[in-house]
This record gives structure tokens, sequence and C-alpha cells, in this order.
């Protein structure tokens, strides 16, 4: 199984294609997406740049190609759920808007305004379980809750700071119960990486821990930055996801015989859908998609706007989750990741990490550095989740149910590194402006909320100025 | 059965169950896509130097206690002897390391020690260390744990008569409303009957404790008639709150005997099922009882070994009555193991400790079964290697015993599956009759290539509450992850001499989060605890949330 032998093809044949669509070993009509995967142990002693072209390359045909049935497409006997779940009975639509399938291909829903960008509310997704409700058939959110396509710009640095942060969060955690082992005393230690505080832990000297005043992340202290909840790790770990739940392309790694004795567990007649060099591919191209920036050349009224929008922006609070920037270590981008867990690839799935270094791309190599040389990343954000409404405006926790031990009014901050180019807003793509959304915000964020809508319309004129300068590359 | 005595009854019998089974088809490789597990025999590296040995009394027993003894939560290793001295090894492993143990004075006095075919670990008095049941070929003793891996002898203590039977079975519960635990004693042959062996099968012995503040084990029940029980195993059989208690006999000496069943009325003496209640007549060489919820119903299977074929049985319900009435379904689920799997020897097995436990992580429950010849019985095999039967998805088990490095040519007895290096994968100790303890380490799952690749995700779980009953003996773990609910009864007994208590290991294969629910002995039902997979998890009675707890990464940690 997940091993990067595949059955060879000349590289130069892959660089060679020409309808980035269709599969590599197919005729040049094929509407077939998947075909021979790569040979990721041949990718891997390619230069790195040359590596980085040829996984993009097989990448971005994976991820805009449309799947066919006869390739897997569709899930007749398997819900949406990521842990593998069968259908009580077979599906009467083969497309459905709420369980699913409901996209042909990932850039169906990720491509504004450039393929991988977000979507307007007509590409919203419903994130039910899909345990035990697979054939709801209702929006109301207590059974699905609504969600907005977010944009992948950037998403590869997103991750790598969340590695960094995860590392950094578990270090502390057992350095302080070896120190409460040593001492024999309850040890408490600050939960803070990169400026974000993530709450204490109490180190017994029983080597228990109390996680009780932990804030804005999970009980096993892995930072999760994907999802608009927060709820996914890494983009495998969601690409493995979203091919079952959006496609019914069953990913092997959890999906296949080793997790559920047989290779074709939605029962559509196709074994073994997808594998992992495949889902390398899809992930590498996300990974290094261009990270949004600040709009070149701004006419001098914007620009000025901008300015004193951003000076706001700090003054008023909001800078404080929404982070200008946070520094990171290494850029290189190591894939399968460090802290996957059973179903989607791990290290020690594989002899060895396909490694990719951000650094060499163009977009990362124009990031400013800070003095220890850690590049700053500037998201716009703080990777933590956050009590976002309340009871007084409830807009921002729109549900009824939480997702994934996560509460109902408890969201990741959103970057706001391209919310120029990223409308409609809020989890559920429903808030139309900028000035809406700021609005919206309660729960945590009530007293920045408070302070904006304080500011004179010119004030909140020039913050939106700033906010609408940062935008997704064309 | 440990007689030398030519079986033609025994030989008839299993020829039968041979001839049934001729056409079994091996499963093939890919028939049985579940990960398997490779086991590394690393004993004598791990510092563990231990023969179970002696004559007649001991061909059988050889049980272990795995346990913590020293408080800091790993397991360490109580080894019954037989004729030479029990051993405790305390556990030092690193988290993720090689095993590491070495041995600890007990501050017993060393005659303790001697003659024990196996031993049982339970918190007895209430005070949060966990003391020892040390079954014996003459006089039982409980051992009360001092911390620190010591312990002194407390028959006088607890008012226990530790009699002079040949005991090797043991089982505890706590009954309703009561503060200590009861106890019963599972005896063998009376050696001093007249005619013994044949016929002479000993009482069994069922200790209820007296009201008071401290243990009070001086009124006992004899449960007669005894048929040579080789296991014990209190049990909810019917899920009625109340424990039954369920007795393996081993048929090569009894007259009349057979499988038994005894209800424990609450403060009422426990009378045994009979035919009138449904329970069926079954013989078997009973060496050892595994139980588990195999198909979700809420009523237990279990598992029986044997000399020939291993039993699985399952309630045959009819009709709105619940009734003891049980059905084999070993054949159809694969588990008969009658049979050495590898080798050349075609002839029948003989099955000892019997153990559920999901050695993959897979969430799959998987079989394993101690297998070694009495001493030199001529009629079954001689090699007879350990099974372990890899639960696969559609409910059969394979056999993947050889693939994963545990068929090794030692008669095996009691045993034990627990997580030693507190990796998440749960590793395994056989006591082996006349052959150096067998200690395995989990590497991982074998693709066949030479570094072993992870297994499934994991959680291991540790009840606590005040007051009497510290370790939740009784609790029902019931793990969700995604649609299915994976549950575990927290028990001691059954097996083959050999018990353990501690974490209780839980695979969630591809689940990344689970929530756990217990309930608790009493009946009532907890909250939802939300972890996330691969923690060890610490529940106490009352709070709000579970703690993780996390093991010394180093030795010196």
């Amino acid at each position: 199984m997940p091993c990067w032998k595949t059955a060879a093809i000349p590289l130069l044949a892959v660089l060679a294609l020409g309808d980035p669509a269709r599969a590599a070993d197919s005729p040049p009509w094929s509407e077939k997406v998947l075909g021979t995967p790569l040979d990721l142990e041949a990718v891997a002693r390619l230069p790195m740049q040359e590596r980085i072209a040829v996984l993009r390359d097989h990448g971005e045909r994976l991820f805009i190609g449309k799947f066919l049935v006869e390739e897997g497409a569709g899930r007749p006997m398997a819900t949406q759920a990521i842990i593998p779940t069968k259908r009580r009975r077979p599906v009467h639509l083969r497309f459905q808007r709420l369980a699913g399938l409901d996209a042909s291909s990932c850039s169906s829903c990720h491509h504004e305004p450039v393929v991988g960008g977000g979507a307007s509310f007509t590409a919203n997704v419903f994130v039910s379980e899909g345990f035990e409700s697979a054939d709801f058939d209702t929006i109301d959110p207590q059974f699905s809750n609504e969600r907005g396509s977010p944009a992948l710009q950037g998403a590869g640095l997103i991750e790598l700071l969340a590695r960094e942060m995860t590392a950094e969060l578990q270090s502390r955690r057992d350095t302080a119960l070896a120190q409460a082992r040593q001492k024999g005393t309850t040890v408490t230690a600050e939960l803070e990486t990169k400026g974000v505080s993530f709450g204490t832990i109490t180190a017994h000297p029983d080597g228990g821990l109390d996680l009780s005043r932990i804030d804005g992340i999970d009980a096993d202290l892995v930072l999760r930055p994907f999802s608009q909840k927060g709820v996914f790790g890494s983009l495998r770990q969601f690409t493995v996801n979203a091919l079952n739940h959006h496609h019914g392309i069953q990913p092997v790694e959890r999906f296949g015989a080793l997790w559920t004795g047989t290779t074709d567990f939605d029962e559509d007649g196709i074994a073994d859908e997808i594998g992992a060099a495949d889902v390398t591919a899809l992930v590498v191209w996300q990974a290094t998609l261009a990270a949004p920036t600040r709009k070149p050349n701004l006419p001098a009224d914007w620009q000025q706007a901008a300015t004193r929008g951003e000076a706001l922006f700090a003054d008023t609070g909001c800078a404080s989750c929404h982070i200008p920037a946070l520094p990171l270590k290494s850029a290189v981008f190591r894939d399968p990741g460090p802290r996957e867990t059973a179903g989607t690839l791990r290290e020690a799935d594989v002899e060895a990490a396909l490694e990719i270094d951000l650094a060499e791309l163009d977009f990362v190599k124009a990031l400013p550095r800070d003095a220890d040389g850690n590049i700053l990343v500037p998201l716009f954000g703080d990777l933590k989740r956050h009590k976002i409404a309340d009871a007084q405006e409830p807009t921002l926790g729109n549900e009824l149910l939480g997702q994934r031990f996560v509460d109902r009014d408890v969201f990741l901050t959103a970057e706001l590194w391209g919310a120029g180019s990223t409308a409609p807003y809020g989890h559920r793509a429903d808030l139309t402006s900028l000035d809406e959304v700021i609005r919206a915000h309660a729960g945590e964020a009530r007293t920045s909320r408070k302070a904006y809508e304080a500011l004179s319309d010119e004030d909140r004129e020039a913050i939106i100025a700033f906010l609408r300068s940062l935008e997704i590359v064309q | 059965m440990t007689g030398l005595v030519p079986m033609h009854r025994a030989l008839a019998a299993a020829a039968i169950i041979l001839a049934v089974f001729a056409g079994t088809p091996a499963a093939r490789a890919e028939e049985a896509p579940a990960p398997v597990p490779r086991f590394s025999e690393e004993a004598r590296q791990a510092g563990i130097d231990h023969t179970y040995s002696g004559p007649w009394e001991y061909f059988v027993g050889g049980g272990t206690a795995i346990f913590d003894c020293d408080g800091d939560r790993r397991p360490d290793l109580f080894l019954a002897g037989g004729e030479g001295r029990a051993a405790l090894y305390r556990n030092t492993s690193p988290a993720g390391g090689r095993l590491s143990f070495e041995p600890v004075d007990t501050g017993l006095p060393g005659r303790l020690l001697e003659q024990v075919t196996g031993a049982y670990p339970l918190d007895i008095d209430n005070d949060g260390l966990m003391d020892l049941a040390l079954l014996r070929v003459g006089e039982n003793q409980l051992l009360r744990g001092t911390g620190e891996c010591r312990f002194e002898p407390a028959n006088r203590r607890f008012s226990f008569n530790g009699g002079r039977s040949w005991t090797t079975g043991f089982a505890a519960v706590f009954e309703k409303d009561l503060a200590f635990p009861t106890l019963a004693f599972g005896n063998y042959v009376d050696r001093s009957a007249p005619g013994s062996p044949w016929g002479t099968c000993d009482d069994n012995a069922l200790h209820r404790p007296r009201a008071g503040e401290t243990p009070d084990y001086s009124e006992s029940f004899a449960l007669t008639p005894g048929y040579c029980s080789l296991s014990l195993l209190f049990t909810d059989w019917n899920r009625s709150g109340e424990p039954a208690l369920r007795v393996s006999n081993d048929r090569h000496y009894y007259r009349g005997g057979e499988e038994q069943l005894w209800a424990l009325p609450p403060g009422r003496p426990p009378r045994p099922y009979r035919r009138s209640d449904g329970w069926r007549h079954l013989k078997i060489w009973g060496m050892g009882i595994a139980t588990t919820d195999l198909d979700g119903d809420g009523l237990p299977e279990y598992a029986l070994t044997s000399m020939g074929d291993t039993k699985l049985q399952t309630i045959d319900q009819e009709g709105d009555d619940l009734l003891p009435v049980y059905r084999d379904i070993a054949f159809d689920k694969g588990v008969t193991a009658h049979r050495p799997y590898i080798g050349e020897d075609m002839r029948p097995s003989t099955g000892w400790h019997a153990e559920f436990q999901d050695v993959n992580n897979d969430t799959l429950q998987d079989l394993f079964i101690a297998k070694g010849n009495v001493e030199a019985m001529p009629d079954f095999a001689a090699f007879d290697p350990d099974n372990l039967l890899i639960q696969q998805w559609d409910g059969r088990f394979a056999e993947q015993g050889a693939r994963a490095g545990i068929a090794l040519d030692r008669r095996g007895r009691g045993a034990g599956l627990a997580d030693f290096n507190m990796d998440g994968l749960l590793d395994l100790v056989v006591v082996n009759r006349s052959a150096p303890v067998s200690l395995f380490r989990n590497l991982g799952r074998d693709d066949g290539s030479e570094r072993p690749k992870p297994l499934g995700n994991w959680i291991a779980i540790a009840l606590s509450q005040d007051g009497a009953n510290r370790n939740a003996v009784g609790a029902k773990l019931s793990i969700r992850v995604g649609a299915r609910s994976l549950t575990r009864d927290i028990g001691i007994g059954g097996g083959h001499a050999s018990g353990q208590a501690g974490f209780v290991h839980v695979g969630l294969g591809v689940a990344e989060r689970a929530v756990i629910r217990v309930r608790w002995p009493d009946g009532d039902w907890s909250h939802g605890y939300r972890v996330f997979a691969n923690q060890f998890v610490l529940i106490d009675r009352g709070e709000e949330n579970a703690r993780y707890w996390y093991p010394p990464r180093e030795a010196a940690d």
C-alpha cells in the first residue's frame, strides 16, 4: 500500500501534457482525470524547481479535472463521513447538494477569483458529520452546518506555521510533564507560540495533565488550521476527506482494504480509486499556491486610506486576532506531514517523506524576513479558534450543532490576507460586505467590533480600504 | 488436562473434529487484509529470565498478573513460577522504546512465592494500591500492596482462609452494595480424595465480604459440585446488572460434569443454572475463558479454550425470554484453532489462555490463544504455536500467528496483552511451561518490508472513582467512533490463571476523535467524554473532563 512506488512514467511525458485536465496516459480526447500516478520516487530525485513543476502540473490536473463515474466518482454505498461509513441503503441520486456528491471537481467550488480560490454562496457545502443522517433532506442546521468554500492560496505556509506551532506547544507540554515528574510538584505552563496564547496546562507529578484552561486549541495540542471551524490538521487530511465527501473518489489510504477490508468500500465497482501519489500531487498543488498579497499600484487616495485603515485596524483591536504576520522558521513542506494519524498517510508509512521547499517559490522569496531569518507570513490571522458569536449577536454562530468537538459559536480566526478577493463573507458566505461581517463579530470580538462601530464613517471606510487592498493574485 | 494416560475418548473426539474441519480452507492473504502486527521476542534483552515449571500439579497454571505496582501507571509483571518462585518485575520501559524490566523484591517470605500457579491483581481494600490474589497448590494468598511494589501477606488481616486446594482459576467482582470484592477461586483435582485423580474434582469457593470497615472473608460458600475448573469469569450474561459466575471445567478428570454458570442473587447463596433454566450440557477440556461483545448486541460472546477446537459461544435467543442457551459459532468465525497452523504436526492443539484485544488498532477485537502440549501427550501436537486470530471486516478471523512472529516452539499457558512501552501498541507476554517466559514487543504493521509501519489510532482508558471499587471493576466502556460503538468490560478473571488491571486499550482505526461513555459499576451512565486519538485518558468519576496522561519519555524521566 502506501508506498511511493508506482509504475514509472517518463517525466518528460508528464511535462509535455497538453490538456491540463486530462489523464497523462489517455488519448487527447479523453475525459478521464485519473491515470497513471506519478512515480514519486523519481520525482523526489529531481531538482527542486523541476520537482515542484512536475507535481504542480499533475496536481492542478487533478484539482480541475471532473471525475468520471468509470474512474470512481460517486459513492453509492458510502456516506460523506470522514470515517468510512456505509449508507443504510443505496443512494437515490448520485449528486445531491446536501449529503453529496456535490461537485465534479475541486475547482468547481474553489475558483474565485482564480482556481484554488473560494466561491460565493452558490458553492456552499454542508458539513454534516455523515455518520447517522446521511440521507437527511433538510438544510435545518441541526442536521447540517453550511459553509462557504474558502480560498486555498497560501495554504502551504499556513500548514507549515501550524506544524511549527504544534511542535512548540507539545514541546512545552513535554517539558512541563518532565519537570513535574522531576520536582514531584504540579507545574503550570503557558501555551504560547509565535506570540499567540493558547491558555495554560498544568502537569502533575504522576504524568497527568490538566487541560481545563487551554484556549482555542484541541486537547491533544495539535493546531488544526484548516476549515472554517479549524478542525482539520493538514491539507492532506482535508484532501482525503474532501475527495470522498464531494466527489466520491475514495483515497486508498483511508478507504482501502487496510482499514475497511475491501478495495471498493463505496461499492461503485471501482477498486482503489485514488492512491497516495495522486493525493500528494493534489496536496503539493494546494501547498504551492501563491499566498495573497497587497494590491499593487493602488491609486493614491486608496493607498492613503489603506495606510490609515491598517493603523485603525490595529487600534481597534482587530489585529489582536487577525495578527498581520507570523514568523515561519522553515519553508520546507514535507508530505506526509509529521502529525498525521491513521487514515491519512503518515511519515512512518513511507520510506521517506517528499520535501518541497516553498522558499524556492517567487512568492515566498518576496516575503519579508525578521532579524532571525524567519519568513514573515502575512496571513492576518492567529490560527486559533475563538468564540465569535453570542446571544446578542448570533450571526456568526448560526448553527445549532458543534462540529468535531468545537462548539457552535467557536470558529477559527479567518485569515484576511485575501479579504479583498473573497466576498461574500462569513462561514456561510452569506454576508455581502466587509462592513457587514465586521459588524457581525461578537463573543470574544465584541470589544473590537464595538470599537469599529464607534469609528467615524470615514475611519470605517479606511479600514475597508485597507482590507480591500489584500487580494489574491490573478 | 493434566494426565499422561492414554486418552482414547479424547482422541476419538478430536478425530471427529478434525474430520469436520478438514475441508476448511486456509484464509488466503487477499481475504485477510486487516493489518498484521509484527512482534519481536525480546524477554531476555528486556531483563526477564523466568520459567514456570514443576511436576504434575504444574502441568496446568502458569499465569501472570499485569498491573502497576509502583504507581507510575506502567504495567508491571508478576509471573508465576510453579515449583520455582514467582517473580515480580518492575517495568522501566521508556515510552515507545525497547522493553525493559527489572526484578523487584516484594518483601514477601519466599515460601509464599512458591507453588504459585497464577495471580490476579485487584484493589481489595480500596486503599488505591493494587493487591494480588495468589493462586497456589496449597494455601491461596491475598497479598496486600503497600506501595513501591511491596506486599504483605493479608490472609489473616482479611480473615481469608486460603484453604489447601490446588487452585487454578480466579475471578472477582464488586456485588451491589458490598464495599469489598467478592472473590471466586476455581479448584482443580482434590488430590487427597479416594480414587484421585479420577472423578475427584474439588469444590470451587466463593468468598463474599462481610459488612464492615475492612475486608472480612471469614464466610465462604463451597460451589458444589466442582468439576475441575481451570478458569472462572464473572459476567453479566443477560444485561441484568447482576453478575453471574461462568466456570470452565476440564472434562479429563470429572465424572458427569459440564461447563457451569452460577447465579449470584444479592445476599443469597449462589446457585447453578440448570437445564430447567435453559443451561445446556457442554463437556470440554475447558482451560480458559475470554469474553467480548463481538456482534454489538450488548450480550457477551465467550471463547472457551480446550483440547482440539476452541469454542466461541453466542447467545441463542429465541423469543423474548433471555435464556442462557448458547450456540457455537467458532467454525463460522474461523476461530476453532483446532490444530497447529504451521509445521508438520497435524495432531490436535491444546489451548490455554484466551484473550480478546485489538492488536492492530483497527477497531475489531482479535483473539489470542496460548497453546501448548500438557507435557508430552502423544495424541496431541507437540509443536503447538500460540494463535493470533485477526478479525476481518466480514466478522471472520484469520490466523496470523506465524506472520506476526509469535509461533515459537514453547508450551504456552497463561498470558496477557498489554502496552508495556506505552506506544499505543499491545505487546504480549506468554508464560510457558518449562521454558522461558516470552515477551513480545509489538513493532507495528508488517508490510513485508524491513521496517514495520504504524497501525491504527488508539486510546487507552483508566477509570477511577472514590470509595469502594476504586478501579471500577464491573464498569462498561462505550466508545463512539463515527457510527459505531466499541465496548469494553472491566473485569477481573478469566484467561488461564492470568489477569490484568490498568489501562484498557481500544483501537480506533482511522478515527481521530472518540466519545467515551462509562457505565459505572452501580449502573449509572456518565456523560460523553470527548477525547482525541492516540492518548492515554484518565476518567475520574464525577469530573467534567477527562484528563490525559503521558508516560515517561526516558527511563530516568
